[in-house]
């Protein structure tokens, strides 16, 4: 084989129930069901059956109950097979139903060659529609959900665990507040009923909506309608209220003790500026030159990997990236009403720690008192006119950005991005620099050992010299002199010091 | 999608398994051109609009790093060569492929170095100009190079909270003794720290290994080939043929069973993983792809063991086989995590258990012939676009420098009988060769033996 089979099963997570079933609840057929189809002649059919719900929905106490649902769905059974059953029966087709939960989105996607189209729609549809609600899968998921909040985050993954715990502390006590799979104490509690209830009261017609692409038959996706209104209930589409975030007030800090041999640190704050803003796509320039995703085609990468030897990599991000550390390119369907620009570091050595942070909040300063140069501006906005069909070459994600470009009230996304872009100016994009970015009022997150004495050194305000086994230029050792006096003005009420056992316990 | 690629592709599949069966795996028109220098390059016109994908698969990886305290060399260089060249510093390389909306990154593994970049067609000429200019003319001042180092060892830092790289880490020090692939891709981290002192040895590792006659490259998506050839031609015939062929240690037969154990610093799951010493890849002999069979037989989701220990038992969370394709003897590995300490014995027991049985029983035909029709749809199914056909092809390419290894080896696999994966299991699963490496917390070992 060319690829390892590593099977991590991360995170299961459903219910289930008795086989009674959800017969009362069937409504009838909406006539304005929502739906995005891209029919092609591939022989291959994806879907993406979305789900305008998530864990910002889990009612408080029941955290974890968004994210537990979906699993009982993509890894459980249904009523009519076992859990073991659907295994053995998409195999052949090399086939699989996956769930992504975010805070307002749940998607089920997979694929299947056509000529076992038939085959598998009445397993997934089977899945999806009359879940098997087994104590037993129950249980397995359940305490799947909670090793992967203990021991795959907290445990295995201090960079996964720094951007989480930072949008917890961006978030604490709001719908967006806890990690989507859940808390552990929450997840110790939730029952099958909760399970059930969630998926009767949120997996409505309201908020479905049907994601199809591929060569599949004539009148296929009316059917899958068919299929959903007779089995789902009508529901009513109501979106999401937010609550504004809590205002930040100078820097406010988290360090999270950990035995670790590096230092991980997350960053930022949040931003009103969704897709559905016309500023996006101006942002989006900024937040490329400054950080793209695992490219060395970056600022930040440039000034911390490339010159300073200081770690892997360095990037920022104007819209949520979980997995990073994992894919080049960010999955569909993590769509918010609320977003946070960040600041990912990736390890450093613990003595350059406070510097590496000095040097994150020196450089977003420079941005949002500078901005971009005229050429900058141009390499940035050309790379992105074309990395969209970079981002989109594959059916599957062609069908999830158009089902993003749904949510968010902007057409085909190429055409979108690549629309805005050409119509932009130098001005625009530094207008909304200054308007968006600033370097005062900043969460961060640190994951470290010594996290007491990161904590006391980051106080008091004496410089932290950057340790180097090569020294770079002068001009480079002229600009860490600014760096590591660079004054960090802590709000003293808001830096705190956890053990990694309280990070999304409660 | 409608090209005739594509069409090409619906004929092979849209038809019944059966009929599918019989089909070449490997769909895909494709043109081969061998320069006189020994660089190779395979050309895939595909019909997936506007893009092409671009891979430039080096044949050095780990295995080469002979000499001791120079592990990691392979990787580092693929670190390093994003360093720049005379004619176009890192600054202006990087200023021309973010002009092309490239996505350009590398890996490096055993076997392999493979530089991928994904781009629009019109940037064609421009990035095969780019790319044969640093695999020819890399130039890395000492500083870089230094810097870089820094950069690679902050790769083993990041990878160090994962226990798993720890597993396989420990696994392969275990098994080996002589070959190389007795260390990681990522090297010992002794040599890694020490990697700021060796510039003259990169110097000397360049020279042997980025040379025409070890690579090839693969062009796949939105062109023709001529074009191609002809691109080829101009950037690339004048690179010079090297010298060097790596005397790679073999490994004496393993005379008896060996264990590991790590002991993990902060709170996990145990791991444990169960190894046996097994053939390289080949597209003619069956053994190896009779283990690959064995392997998703034995161990995968539909697996009797998965179902029970993952689903039905519920004591593991995780499952997973590692039988990549190498050049030489590698390991068959079965990893488990275990979700109680108390029960990593039973599971380690379980997955020597399940071996154990293909040597005894033979396996049943439809269990077979799932295992077969999954294999082909998942190859076939993934092919869906053109980053994904080059990616798909790298790995054999590094191997035997040709797409119809695919289509061999997947014929291999058909032919597999029930009695080939008895007789296979009994060849390999033997208990001397074996090595098995368990992980764990202190405290948590501790619990378990309360």
């Amino acid at each position: 084989m060319q690829q390892s089979n590593i099977r991590v099963i991360l995170i299961a997570i459903i219910l289930v129930l008795s086989a009674a079933a959800p017969v009362a609840r069937a409504g009838k057929a909406s006539p304005t069901m929502a739906t995005v189809l891209l029919p092609n002649s591939s022989p291959l059919v994806s879907f993406r059956l979305l789900f305008n719900t998530g864990p910002a929905s889990d009612p408080k106490g029941k955290e974890g109950v968004a994210a537990l649902t979906a699993a009982m769905i993509s890894d459980g059974g249904s009523r009519s097979m076992t859990y073991e059953q659907i295994v053995q029966a998409m195999y052949p087709m090399a086939t699989g139903f996956s769930s992504q939960v975010d805070k307002e989105v749940t998607v089920f996607a997979g694929a299947t060659h056509v000529d076992n189209l038939q085959k598998y729609y009445q397993i997934i549809s089977g899945m999806l529609l009359d879940p098997g609600w087994r104590e037993e899968d129950f249980k397995r998921l359940r305490e799947d959900a909670i090793n992967y909040l203990k021991v795959n985050l907290r445990g295995n993954n201090d960079e996964e665990l720094g951007k989480e715990a930072l949008y917890s502390f961006i978030y604490g006590g709001r719908p967006y507040g806890h990690q989507n799979i859940g808390t552990v104490e929450s997840l110790e509690k939730l029952t099958l009923d909760d399970v059930k209830k969630f998926y009767r009261d949120n997996y409505t017609q309201a908020n479905f909506v049907l994601g199809l692409a591929g060569g599949y038959p004539k009148g296929f996706d009316s059917k899958v309608e068919a299929d959903i209104a007779s089995k789902l209930p009508a529901g009513k589409a109501a979106k999401l209220t937010l609550p504004e975030p809590e205002k930040i007030s100078g820097l406010e800090m988290q360090v999270i003790e950990k035995d670790t041999a590096s230092t991980a640190i997350s960053l930022g704050f949040p931003i009103p500026v969704t897709r559905s803003n016309p500023d996006w796509p101006a942002l989006l320039i900024a937040q490329s030159y400054f950080g793209q995703h695992r490219s060395s085609n970056s600022y930040l990468y440039q000034r911390f990997r490339a010159i300073r030897g200081l770690n892997y990599g360095d990037y920022a991000y104007i819209e949520y990236f979980p997995r990073g550390m994992f894919q080049f390119h960010p999955d569909p369907n993590l769509d918010r009403q609320q977003q946070i620009f960040q600041i990912w570091i990736r390890p450093v050595e613990p003595k350059n720690g406070l510097f590496t942070l000095r040097a994150a909040l020196y450089e977003l300063n420079k941005l949002a008192k500078n901005g971009l140069s005229k050429d900058d501006f141009e390499a940035t906005r050309q790379f992105l006119s074309k990395y969209v069909n970079v981002l989109t070459k594959a059916q599957d994600e062609q069908l999830g950005y158009a089902l993003d470009s749904k949510f968010y009230g902007i057409g085909n996304f190429n055409d979108y991005v690549r629309g805005a872009l050409a119509k932009l100016t130098l001005e625009d994009v530094n207008r909304v620099i200054k308007k968006y970015l600033q370097a005062d009022n900043v969460k961060i997150v640190v994951v470290t050992k010594g996290a007491e004495a990161f904590k006391q050194a980051a106080m008091d305000g004496k410089p932290s010299p950057i340790s180097y086994t090569q020294p770079p230029p002068k001009d480079v050792l002229d600009e860490d002199k600014i760096i590591e006096g660079y004054k960090l003005n802590f709000n003293p009420k808001k830096v705190e010091v956890v053990s990694v056992d309280s990070v999304f316990q409660k | 999608m409608k090209t005739l690629t594509a069409a090409s592709l619906m004929l092979g599949l849209i038809m019944p398994f059966a009929a599918f069966a019989q089909n070449k795996i490997f769909p895909y028109k494709y043109f081969t051109d061998d320069l006189p220098n020994g660089l190779r390059v395979i050309t895939i016109p595909t019909d997936y609009p506007n893009i092409v994908a671009l891979y430039i698969v080096v044949g050095t990886g780990s295995r080469n790093e002979v000499e001791p305290g120079k592990s990691g060399f392979a990787h580092l260089f693929e670190h390093l060569m994003f360093r720049g060249t005379d004619k176009f510093p890192t600054a202006k390389y990087e200023e021309i492929m973010k002009k092309a909306g490239a996505d350009s990154n590398a890996y490096t593994s055993d076997d392999r170095t493979v530089y991928h970049t994904v781009f629009s067609k019109e940037d064609l000429d421009q990035i095969m100009m780019l790319e044969a200019d640093r695999f020819q003319n890399l130039k890395v001042p000492i500083d870089l190079f230094k810097t870089e180092t820094k950069a690679v060892l902050g790769e083993y830092n990041k990878n160090a909270a994962n226990p798993v790289v720890k597993l396989f880490e420990v696994m392969r020090d275990t098994a080996y003794d002589t070959h190389t692939y007795k260390h990681t891709t990522m090297g010992f981290l002794r040599d890694v720290e020490n990697m700021p002192n060796m510039y003259e040895y990169s110097l000397d590792f360049f020279k042997r290994y980025y040379r025409p006659e070890y690579t090839t490259i693969i062009v796949s998506g939105d062109v023709k080939h001529e074009n191609v050839s002809q691109l080829v031609n101009k950037y690339w015939a004048s690179w010079q043929k090297g010298t060097y062929t790596p005397q790679i240690p073999s490994e004496a037969e393993q005379a008896e069973p060996r264990t590991g154990t790590v002991d993990w610093p902060t709170p996990t799951l145990p791991w444990v993983m169960v190894a046996f010493k097994c053939p390289p890849y080949s597209d003619e002999q069956k053994d190896h792809a009779a283990l690959d069979l064995i392997a998703a037989l034995g161990f995968s989701q539909n697996s009797e063991l998965y179902q029970r220990l993952v689903i039905k038992e519920q004591k593991v969370d995780s499952l997973f086989t590692d039988f990549e394709d190498h050049r030489d003897p590698y390991l068959v590995s079965i990893g488990a995590r275990v979700k109680d300490p108390k029960d990593v014995d039973y599971v380690r027991n379980e997955i020597v258990k399940t071996c154990e049985s293909f040597k005894t029983t033979p396996v049943q035909k439809d269990k077979l012939d799932a295992v077969k029709s999954n294999l082909r749809y998942s190859f076939a199914l993934g092919l869906d676009n053109s980053e994904a056909i080059a990616a798909g092809l790298a790995g054999y390419i590094a191997l035997r420098r040709t797409p119809e290894t695919v289509n061999k080896v997947y014929d291999l696999y058909a032919s597999i009988t029930p009695e080939d994966i008895q007789a296979m299991a009994q060849k390999y699963f033997v208990e001397k060769h074996r090595t098995i490496v368990t992980l764990s917390h202190k405290e948590n070992a501790k619990n378990a033996a309360k």
